[in-house]
């Protein structure tokens, strides 16, 4: 439906298929982006009750003027909803703050279908500044695919791009002296870009993305000791997971990392489904993509209800770890914009 | 009006607890300052009003230098008064006499009014009993007509309380708690520690001996010198806590122990007040202990939300300043293992008077052992501590054979007033060395 309407920045009428304003040179359909943490659009939770006792008062310092607890905020517990995807991050049960990233945009295409970017980074906590590794790392991916796609680079080119970028944001903060091995702020990255054709995955550590569908399957191999064993078939994933060091990152991006390029592929799906996108602290508790399927059939329709189930089922299994989780369902086709 | 001094809370806890610990601590420290501009201002703007209350008993022309160093110690009190400062002078004995002026009110302090008191005072007789109750309720009379001035006693007496009866003297107590603040001097030894400190702390001032007559005129000056300090009165410390939880005490540690926690009043369904009296340019600490419900790992709580708070007439409180005490429950145990070094010393410091004030009623009673482990405890406290002020008063009524240890032997001979000395000054703490 290619109507006519006017530009919003200067209200000089605009041909809807046009990209920018002939008149202002205003962009006329600007990628929606949403941040975890950022109360921006996309936000799901804003001015809840307490998560502890149920209590409307909510003091300045962001404690229940009841019962005292603590309330999530920022990333601690953040929901995202743009409609062509969705995500929620928790910081899960035992650590202090969340250190996971999330992402989540889409570009759109006057008269064709948009593209869907979603980014998840998981800060290495035992490097410094993690949580600000994770989100830099997060948010100049997400830039850099906004930007590579909107120039009509490929999807691989775009990918990698991205996860280069991000790579120099993370090291950028060595800057200031941190830069020795092993003590330089550190993240994973994943992503994932979603057109009406493909789903074109990009990894540096061990977040991982899936296909949910009538054959679900892992899209990622994990950058870690595990991880490559299972890919030298060496050992079968049950046995090298359960090895000693199975989780030690090979890969990471950070000042002191080896190599900077991510894994990169591309999948072309036979039918519609939904692309998982998480961090470890839900596939320590449900890797297997079959059970992953299983647990929520409705990832495709239902893109933010399916998200919290699984953070709910990393959070009672234990939520030892940061948890992060986004879908995107396939193909993206323009959905209502409801929650 | 006034520049209100600025207030500053810091707050030094471990906010790190193991999974089902439900014991908060938590030191605050309290600081006011003025600007340099601040406190000018306040020379001018700030209403003060100062009653000396002088021990005119028979006793104290035993000997005549008791009374004598009194007359010279209220007239250099008098002569510190800054100009425009309402004053009296009362006499103590069995009753309460006004000395200067000659009638119920107070006199603004101008070159004339200082030198017909001391005149007045100059002509003190010692005749009579000793009835405290009675000069504290002449004082809050005399306060009356002065509601918004910083107002303020000194009361020295040299005897026991022995002329009105303990439901009197309570009574006298509870009417003039809350209206002005009050710092008690015992001179000579045959006054009582205990009475004394049960006035200051109601009275939320300090206590101290001057055993010899001539070391008062030196502290007479350095009380009215503080009391003119002052820059604001009616400040309380209003501690906000979940509901379920209870405060369990909360006590000022530094620059003595002063248990506040029955003086708390309800402001609210879960907070409440507790005095913290007049304030100029200084800072205390106050360690505050609360009972929350013990957490999951993972959870964090606001245990207390201390704010510093000044009440106008009209019941409405002003925030002056706020600190927040957490509890964050963790199963790792390296966090909350450590015990706060804030928190750590204080509660040796009162563990430190508590040792003293034990060790000294045990040997009163002729309980030696007892009295030989209290006081060894405190040597060992106030070492670890460098405590060095209340380590050498134990050095007078105690033989230290090890210090660290804290053995120690109780001295055969003690002079009273050393011994007197150490438990009036048992709760003065010394802070962390930051």
């Amino acid at each position: 439906m290619l109507e006519s309407m006017s530009c919003p920045a200067c209200t000089t009428p605009v041909a809807a298929a046009d990209r920018f304003c002939e008149s202002c040179g205003a962009e006329l359909h600007p990628a929606i982006i949403a941040i975890a943490g950022n109360a921006s659009l996309g936000d799901a939770t804003a001015a809840p009750p307490c998560t502890s006792c149920g209590t409307a008062q909510i003091g300045q310092d962001g404690y229940c003027e009841r019962c005292g607890h603590r309330q999530p905020h920022g990333r601690d517990h953040a929901e995202l909803d743009i409609g062509l995807a969705a995500g929620v991050t928790d910081k899960g049960h035992h650590h202090h703050r969340n250190e996971d990233a999330l992402v989540i945009a889409h570009t759109p295409e006057p008269g064709g279908t948009p593209t869907v970017e979603v980014v998840v980074c998981d800060g290495v906590s035992s490097t410094p500044r993690a949580a600000d590794a994770s989100q830099a790392a997060a948010e100049a991916a997400a830039a850099s695919l906004i930007d590579a796609v909107r120039a009509g680079a490929r999807a691989e080119e775009a990918t990698s791009a991205a996860a280069v970028t991000a790579a120099a944001a993370v090291m950028a903060l060595a800057a200031d002296g941190l830069a020795a091995a092993g003590t330089a702020p550190s993240c994973t990255l994943v992503s994932a870009l979603v057109t009406e054709k493909s789903v074109t995955v990009g990894w540096v550590g061990d977040s991982r993305a899936y296909w949910l569908a009538a054959h679900p399957a892992q899209l990622t191999t994990d950058d870690n000791v595990a991880g490559e064993l299972v890919a030298a078939a060496r050992l079968s994933r049950a046995e090298a997971y359960a090895g000693k060091g199975a989780h030690v990152l090979t890969r990471w991006l950070g000042a002191d990392a080896k190599t900077t390029g991510p894994q990169v592929m591309t999948f072309t799906p036979d039918g519609p489904g939904a692309v998982l996108v998480c961090s470890d602290g839900l596939w320590n508790y449900l890797p297997d993509a079959d059970e992953l399927s299983a647990t929520v059939p409705g990832a495709a329709d239902a893109p933010l209800a399916a998200a919290r189930t699984l953070v709910r089922h990393a959070l009672d299994a234990g939520g030892q770890d940061n948890i992060t989780v986004a879908l995107i369902p396939f193909p993206p086709l323009s959905r209502s914009n409801t929650k | 009006m006034t520049t209100q001094p600025d207030f500053a809370v810091e707050v030094y806890q471990n906010e790190y607890l193991p999974g089902g610990a439900a014991e908060v601590n938590a030191i605050l420290t309290i600081t006011a300052t003025r600007g340099d501009s601040g406190a000018a201002a306040d020379q001018q703007t700030v209403q003060a009003a100062e009653i000396i209350v002088v021990d005119t008993s028979g006793s104290m022309q035993y000997p005549p230098t008791k009374i004598s160093a009194a007359r010279q110690a209220t007239a250099a009190a008098i002569d510190t008064l800054r100009d425009g400062v309402a004053f009296a002078v009362v006499a103590g004995s069995h009753e309460a006499k006004l000395v200067y002026p000659s009638g119920e009110w107070l006199v603004p302090a101008t070159e004339h009014s200082r030198a017909e008191a001391k005149a007045a005072v100059a002509k003190l007789e010692p005749a009579g009993g000793t009835a405290i109750g009675q000069w504290l309720t002449l004082a809050n009379r005399l306060f009356g007509g002065h509601p918004h001035a910083i107002r303020h006693v000194i009361l020295l007496t040299d005897g026991k309380n022995e002329h009105e009866t303990p439901e009197q003297f309570d009574a006298a107590l509870a009417t003039c708690a809350g209206t002005f603040t009050c710092d008690c001097r015992g001179v000579g030894t045959d006054w009582v520690v205990s009475e004394l400190r049960e006035i200051a702390s109601a009275m939320l001032g300090t206590v101290d001996i001057v055993a010899d007559p001539g070391g008062l005129e030196a502290d007479f000056r350095a009380m009215a010198g503080a009391a003119m300090g002052k820059a604001v009165t009616g400040v309380a410390l209003r501690l906000w806590s979940p509901q379920g939880a209870t405060v369990r005490f909360v006590k000022q540690v530094a620059p003595a122990v002063e248990d506040l926690t029955a003086m708390r009043t309800t402001t609210g369904a879960q907070s409440g007040d507790y005095p913290l009296g007049a304030w100029g340019d200084e800072s205390r600490d106050y360690h505050v202990c609360v009972d929350v419900k013990a957490g999951a790992v993972g959870d964090e709580m606001l245990a207390a939300r201390a704010s510093v708070v000044l009440s106008a007439a009209d019941g409405t409180a002003q925030v002056l300043a706020q600190g927040l005490v957490r509890a964050v429950w963790t199963d790792d145990t390296a966090l909350s293992t450590g015990i706060n070094p804030h928190v750590a010393h204080y509660t040796g410091q009162a563990g430190l008077a508590q040792a003293i004030q034990d060790g000294l009623e045990a040997r009163k009673a002729g309980d030696v052992d007892v009295a030989t482990a209290k006081l060894g405890r405190a040597v060992s406290l106030a070492t670890e501590s460098g405590n060095k002020q209340i380590a050498d008063l134990l050095d007078k009524v105690v033989d230290v054979i090890d210090p660290v240890t804290g053995t120690v032997q109780l001295k055969a001979k003690v002079e009273e007033a050393d011994e007197m000395a150490l438990d009036t000054r048992s709760t003065k703490t010394v802070r962390v060395r930051k």
